[in-house]
């Protein structure tokens, strides 16, 4: 029964995006809309509700959920696989285009309308022509479901058990909101791309686009921020492996999106300024966009290796054809507005203002390229020389390090920015005692860590940026200064703190391992540590063995979680006893006759980044105040 | 005056300091950090909670200890497993480097050229 209204109601859904690209009638629009909006809500909450009565005659929910599921997760199981998450995006996608449609429609022309009716098309034509969530299942096996249709009707069939999600998908409620941000992050990127490309295919020759494209770009961002942020969380504190950032791909593919965005937030500040940089502006917003579309591509088609890479489907090749499309639509809108580009001012200061947001531009897009090619390079080497190699994190530390400390650097002098060159001699006098502290808490910190070149510039450029930004706080707390000038200082600020802690624990941070038995005491980083006796909780859907650890003041559990129904993966969590500095951070490995391996972290700076991180998340609180 | 002249003093410190660094990491953990445990995901042998990347430990930690070059090391898991199992791939393949070196020298070059006055 679900099955078949869900295919019937996608169906609906490809008409009415059909109709209304061909729609010029304002109201009908407007009517189309909301009624595209309510089907994909309908959509939405219709798969949850045979997630929540386990229909397993739907061949995802049977092959992603599982009758001992909790109802958190399998609320999430929505998500938690390809077919469903493209509900979440297409619903996700569709609030985005109510919204566009509301506040930022172009008065004069339907073409806006009609480039995002064709996005969403696109995106619902996969769950119709490719792969659908509500597919029915017409040959079950003993877990799960074997084959599916994409046809209603059929003559459906349903295991008695349902697989189950991803043992890393149940394992911890962090897992259950990080993907939404992302794909409110992801999917929110076409405002901008909509915006600019239908503004300028009516060669209307203003700059409007780019003030529309930087308000509709700062959403995106920020959800792209939090998704990043709680994904980092989520591995460090649920995953047992003690890292919170790996330069994996997935991980990759959407820091390039966030790199692209920060600089367009900043670079529409120029052009907004002095009418300049015009064409790089367009550039900016296409690769934002387009960078959304490979990032899912990378995801989603399991041609990487990667611990996101969880579902493989049909939906690569699906997804090149849009890139190409889209990339074709992106250039020839580019090539009618040559004429247009090449009024762009031209600058000719490179030591003020605007200079400093080219180098940002320069150096968030270095990023960009560097993460690019070093999540694609084992593609192109395997393709070419037929041998498969792994870029490690050394690439990415040494190439993007060094620029983002730069950029961290060029950070500090954002605080007042002279619109004619800066006078470094007057800087330095201006903030000689703040420059001073920096110099003395970076000594501090060198006599009391591991020393090293990065560490010491890290330390002291952060700590005068935090002091800088602080002192300006305090000096200025009461003057009317824009909300877009404080909301980047507080972005600012937990970048700061962020380096600071990415710096101690890159640096300092070790481990070590131990054998124990129940009742043994250890002895890590000169402090003592004792074990209990295993405890073993059965759960209708895992079994958890959690090893209680005393520190002498504390009992926490680290844990096995061995999930029921699915591949028998066993996920380890951490436990962690954490100080402003660093947290102790003991994993627990295989066990066997009674003996437990522990690894035990000494792991620097986490709470520093935790704190940097929320910082810079909270960064939209200016802007909301002025709203009101 | 005296500010200049503390700044100076701090900063002379502050880099006699970062030079004068100790290297604390073992070749043990160095290599523990490159060798990819292959049936995990992603994962360095040095991070990964598996028991095989356990078992290729206690292989590497043998070999620290009898001696191993870190070439022979080196030859030994490319061997067994292929170059994936090496994650540092620039110390070899420097091209990885200059790829990306050479891509953003050329983009910074078109970018100014197009943005600034020749003048």
């Amino acid at each position: 029964m679900i099955s078949s209204i869900g295919i019937l109601s996608s169906w609906l859904l490809f008409l009415l995006l059909g109709v209304m690209l061909f729609t010029n009638n304002l109201l009908k629009i407007h009517i189309y809309m909301r009624l595209i909006v309510f089907l994909n809500i309908f959509l939405f909450l219709l798969l949850e509700i045979g997630l929540f009565i386990d229909d397993f005659s739907v061949a995802y929910i049977s092959n992603y959920s599982a009758s001992s599921t909790p109802p958190l997760y399998k609320f999430a199981s929505l998500w938690g696989a390809l077919d469903g998450s493209i509900l979440l995006w297409n619903l996700t996608l569709s609030i985005f285009m109510l919204f566009y449609l509301s506040n930022y429609k172009i008065s004069k022309s339907n073409i806006d309308t009609k480039i995002y009716s064709s996005i969403l098309l696109f995106f619902v034509g996969y769950t119709i022509f490719s792969s659908s969530p509500f597919a029915g299942c017409v040959e079950a096996s003993n877990i799960g479901c074997n084959s599916s249709s994409l046809l209603p009707f059929q003559n459906l069939v349903s295991s008695q058990i349902g697989r189950g999600p991803n043992p890393l998908l149940q394992n911890h409620p962090l897992m259950a909101i990080h993907p939404p941000f992302l794909y409110i992050g992801y999917v929110g990127m076409s405002a901008p791309f909509v915006a600019t490309i239908s503004r300028l295919a009516l060669r209307n020759s203003t700059n409007e686009w780019i003030s529309t494209a930087q308000k509709l770009t700062f959403v995106p961002w920020l959800f792209l921020t939090i998704g990043i942020s709680l994904g980092a969380i989520w591995s460090y504190e649920v995953l047992g492996w003690g890292g919170y950032w790996a330069w994996d791909p997935v991980e990759n593919v959407s820091f390039i999106p966030w790199l692209l965005s920060t600089a367009f937030l900043h670079s529409a500040k120029v052009t907004k300024q002095n009418n300049s940089l015009l064409n790089w502006n367009y550039v900016l917003v296409g690769l934002m966009f387009l960078s959304t579309l490979f990032g899912t591509f990378i995801t989603r088609s399991g041609v990487l290796i990667s611990v996101h890479a969880f579902s493989n489907g049909s939906i690569g090749t699906y997804l090149l054809i849009g890139i190409l499309l889209f990339s074709i639509l992106f250039l020839y809108i580019g090539s009618i507005n040559s004429k247009y580009f090449l009024t762009s001012k031209k600058l000719n200061n490179i030591f003020g203002r605007s200079g400093f947001f080219i180098a940002n531009n320069i150096l968030l897009f270095s990023s960009a390229i560097i993460v690019f090619i070093g999540t694609i390079y084992p593609l192109f080497y395997e393709t070419f020389f037929g041998r498969q190699i792994t870029i490690g994190r050394n690439y990415f530390d040494v190439l993007v390090g060094p620029v983002l400390l730069l950029l961290l650097f060029l950070i500090i002098f954002s605080i007042k920015l002279p619109i004619k060159d800066i006078n470094l001699k007057s800087f330095y006098e201006e903030n000689i005692i703040f420059i001073n502290s920096s110099l003395l808490i970076s000594i501090i910190f060198l006599l009391f860590f591991n020393r090293s070149i990065m560490f010491s510039l890290t330390t002291v450029i952060s700590f005068l940026l935090i002091t800088m930004i602080i002192k300006n706080f305090i000096k200025n707390f009461n003057k009317v200064l824009s909300p877009s000038f404080w909301s980047g200082q507080i972005a600012h600020l937990g970048l700061g703190v962020l380096a600071i802690g990415i710096i101690l624990n890159f640096t300092q941070s070790f481990s070590q391992e131990f054998e124990v038995k129940s009742f043994d005491n250890f002895l890590f980083s000169e402090k003592n540590y004792q074990v209990y006796d295993i405890i073993q909780e059965n759960l209708p859907e895992k079994t958890e063995l959690k090893l209680p650890i005393s520190n002498g003041k504390v009992t926490k559990y680290t844990s096995l979680n061995i999930f029921n129904n699915s591949s028998q993966q066993v996920i380890s969590s951490p436990a962690i006893y954490r100080n402003f500095l660093y947290d102790t951070y003991i994993s627990v490995k295989s066990l066997n006759n009674d003996a437990y391996k522990l690894i035990v972290r000494k792991n620097f700076g986490i709470l520093l980044i935790w704190v940097g991180l929320f910082i810079s998340s909270i960064s939209f609180i200016p802007k909301v105040k002025i709203k009101k | 005056m005296k500010a200049k002249i503390i700044s100076l003093i701090l900063l002379i410190t502050l880099i006699f300091l970062s030079f004068f660094k100790v290297d604390t990491e073992s070749r043990y953990e160095k290599w523990s950090k490159i060798l990819l445990c292959p049936v995990c995901q992603g994962e360095v042998i040095y991070d990964s909670p598996s028991g095989y990347a356990s078992d290729m430990k206690i292989i590497l930690k043998e070999q620290i200890e009898t001696g191993f070059t870190d070439e022979q090391i080196y030859n030994f898991w490319v061997a067994r497993y292929g170059e994936r199992i090496v994650t540092d791939t620039i110390s070899r393949n420097f091209e990885i480097i200059l790829i990306p070196i050479l891509i953003i020298s050329i983009f910074i070059i078109i970018f100014i050229r197009n943005i600034y006055d020749k003048k």
